[in-house]
């Protein structure tokens, strides 16, 4: 192998590369997704129950409802734009405060308001907000509650918000997307306009090809994976362990991408394969997604042992101790998938040649 | 119409389909995962508050609420409500006082512990603790009466639809693309190769080519929807709706089919425009999976009749009269699009 043949190649690979629709969608497609997510997701998958308020007056109650933490508020301008939120589902419960609403409450008057409820809220969630309601009433009118409230908090275990549960397969997609198809499909491109066979006739070897395709994948994947990181601001704590997990997942991802080259012939199969070995490869973050799945069915795919390090570090503080293991099998799969190129490889040259 | 030229180009894109072994077994796969994905979720939905309760003196508040939604359960200690919390059993444990009733009575606050464990998040602790307050303000004699609110919609309390049903239509959309992927694909490289414009020479006309893609499109689309739905119940309510809503969708995702192939060069610029065309039919879904996520206007894309008439079919038992404004608008697109599709792949092949 030639290191200066290498680097002429991948000097082409990198300036070929940004005209393929795989290179523009592995460094914008994680970047979306993550501001999609932190965007949106951030209140789309939340328990908290949400309220619909339309004010005709300019109720105090309004501004308490936002303050509170146990509900999600908005308000509405008019009567059938409530209405149409709670048809659509986008509020649990909407309800009209009628003019001088908190003048009737201080004095005790009896007070009607129009309220609606979505039909497919969860049952939960209405006596939330129903209770919440009159909570902020009572609140509103003055009111102590009767009672001393102590509230303990017991066991080890944190709520995790749904953003830092996508992290995973955010950081998977960003590793895989780029380190796996972009080797793949170039190779398979070589493969398929028949250039590949055009290099081996040159100085430059089959293997000096693979592994300039194989490191533009590694670039690519641990930039992004970096990017992913520091965008998602979990790359604060143990940032050199962090940078040599996403460097060992970002290998492994350039591995599989030169095998899938070596053995696919066509890009229709190596996207059937992408399309069924996806689940394989994130089906780890469904475990970080669904706290309920026992841990012990993440470790039967390899990229448990890639994925769980960058968890452990950037969202539960963990640090070389907690993750050490599983760095270790990390490289054994490295090395062991390092192996099987070679072994696929030899393969192709004999079929090239 | 040349049918028997139409049918040996069905058999031979069928074949060519499902040449590669491996991409056949991947196909059969992918399906087979769709399911595993759809079974794997939760086929129920939890809409109920357990809170364990460990009342020495058991106020009669709290012994009269049987609101649907909320359930407490007795503990026999306190050490066993804590227990019983970090175990997970229940959402919260309530430990009253002992003298609970006599501190009422004296106009005293009694003092009431509440277990959390710390995976709770933040707003079900507070919506809890509200809760217990306005217990109290009942059991003082200061309970609010709220009016009846109107239900707008089915009330589905007690019967709410489960994630996995209401990912049906999400699902469905995605296997109806990804199959016309392949087909478009497999016409862009036709024409990039012209074999497209060999086969124009043979008594073959454009019609034909056109009916006979069109076919393949539409069987392996609406096949394999048709599959899924079936296995996941989704047939269960209305199956002729479901069935001729499908159909369109085939057709309608046919027409995709055509424009990305009209669009396409190879196989990569297909992806290109296939990941938009994924992106935008699919927002319609979001709208059933995460209700009020989506707004009116996303009754502009196409996919959104067939993913609202599938949702309201198969979760709501909607009838023909029900979702006939949708079959239409359905067809209509479906219609313009398979046009607008063959327009632009016949404007390719001059």
């Amino acid at each position: 192998m030639s290191l200066k043949r290498v680097g002429i190649l991948l000097g082409k690979e990198f300036w070929q590369s940004p005209k393929n629709f795989i290179f523009v969608w592995a460094l914008a497609g994680p970047i979306i997704l993550s501001l999609v997510v932190s965007l949106a997701f951030g209140t789309l998958f939340t328990d908290k129950p949400k309220l619909g308020i339309m004010d005709e007056g300019s109720s105090q109650l309004v501004t308490m409802f936002k303050q509170s933490t146990s509900v999600i508020t908005k308000e509405y301008g008019s009567i059938s734009e409530i209405r149409q939120a709670v048809e659509s589902g986008a509020v649990d419960i909407g309800m009209v405060l009628p003019h001088d609403f908190d003048g009737s409450v201080t004095r005790g008057e009896e007070i009607e308001v129009t309220a609606y409820v979505w039909g497919e809220s969860l049952a939960k969630n209405r006596i939330i907000l129903e209770v919440t309601i009159l909570n902020l009433v009572r609140e509103l009118a003055g009111h102590e509650a009767p009672v001393e409230i102590v509230a303990i908090t017991l066991g080890g275990d944190v709520s995790v918000p749904w953003s830092d549960r996508l992290l995973p397969f955010i950081v998977l997609m960003t590793i895989f997307m780029g380190g796996l198809l972009l080797p793949g499909m170039s190779v398979i491109n070589e493969k398929e306009k028949k250039t590949l066979e055009g290099l081996v006739v040159t100085p430059a070897t089959i293997g000096d090809v693979f592994v300039a395709k194989g490191l533009l994948g590694v670039s690519l994947s641990l930039f992004m994976g970096v990017a992913i990181l520091v965008l998602n601001q979990a790359f604060g704590a143990e940032p050199g362990i962090l940078l040599l997990v996403l460097a060992l997942g970002a290998i492994m991802a350039a591995e599989l991408g030169l095998l899938l080259g070596a053995l696919v012939k066509d890009t229709t199969t190596l996207f059937a394969v992408w399309k069924f070995g996806g689940i394989l490869l994130f089906g780890p973050a469904l475990l970080y997604m669904f706290p309920e799945i026992p841990e012990w069915i993440g470790k039967i795919f390899p990229t448990y042992y890639f994925i769980q390090p960058i968890v452990e570090i950037s969202q539960g503080s963990g640090g070389w101790a907690d993750v050490a293991t599983n760095v270790f099998i990390l490289v054994a799969l490295d090395l062991i998938l390092i192996a099987v190129v070679a072994f696929a490889l030899r393969r192709t040259q004999q079929h090239a040649v | 119409m040349n049918l028997r030229a139409i049918g040996a180009l069905i058999s031979k894109d069928f074949f060519l389909f499902f040449r590669n072994r491996f991409f056949a077994l991947m196909t059969a796969l992918g399906i087979f995962f769709y399911l595993a994905i759809y079974f794997l979720m939760p086929s129920s939905v939890d809409e109920t508050l357990v809170i364990g309760l460990y009342a020495p003196v058991m106020p009669p508040a709290f012994e009269l609420t049987e609101e649907e939604g909320l359930e407490f359960q007795m503990a026999e200690s306190e050490v066993a409500l804590k227990e019983a919390v970090i175990e997970g059993e229940y959402l919260a444990g309530i430990a009253l006082p002992a003298d609970i009733m006599d501190r009422f009575a004296s106009g005293q606050k009694p003092r009431v512990n509440v277990y959390f464990a710390s995976s709770v998040p933040e707003e079900m602790k507070d919506g809890v603790v509200v809760l217990i307050e306005e217990l109290a303000y009942q059991e003082t004699g200061l309970g609010l009466e709220a009016s009846e609110p109107e239900i707008l919609g089915p009330d589905m309390m007690g019967m709410q639809i489960p994630p996995r049903d209401r990912m049906r239509p999400l699902f469905a959309v995605f296997i109806m693309l990804f199959e016309v992927f392949g087909l478009a694909v497999l016409i862009s490289e036709e024409v990039e190769r012209r074999t497209i414009q060999a086969l124009l020479v043979t008594p073959m006309t454009l019609k034909d080519l056109f009916a006979a893609k069109g076919a393949v499109g539409m069987t392996l689309a609406f096949g394999q929807a048709v599959l899924f739905m079936g296995i996941v119940g989704g047939m269960s309510q209305q199956p002729l709706i479901i069935l001729a809503t499908l159909l369109l969708g085939g057709v309608l995702v046919t027409g995709v089919g055509f424009l990305l192939a009209a669009l396409g060069k190879d196989m990569m610029s297909v992806m290109g425009w296939f990941v938009i065309a994924l992106v935008i039919l699919v927002i319609p879904s979001f709208g059933v999976v995460f209700p009020g996520t989506v707004s009116g206007w996303a009754k502009v894309i196409p996919s959104y009749y067939l993913v609202d008439t599938v949702h309201r079919v198969s979760n709501f038992g909607a009838g023909w009269g029900d979702i006939g404004y949708n079959l239409l608008i359905l067809l209509g697109f479906a219609v313009a699009l398979v046009w607008i599709g063959i327009i632009a792949l016949r404007r390719k092949l001059q």
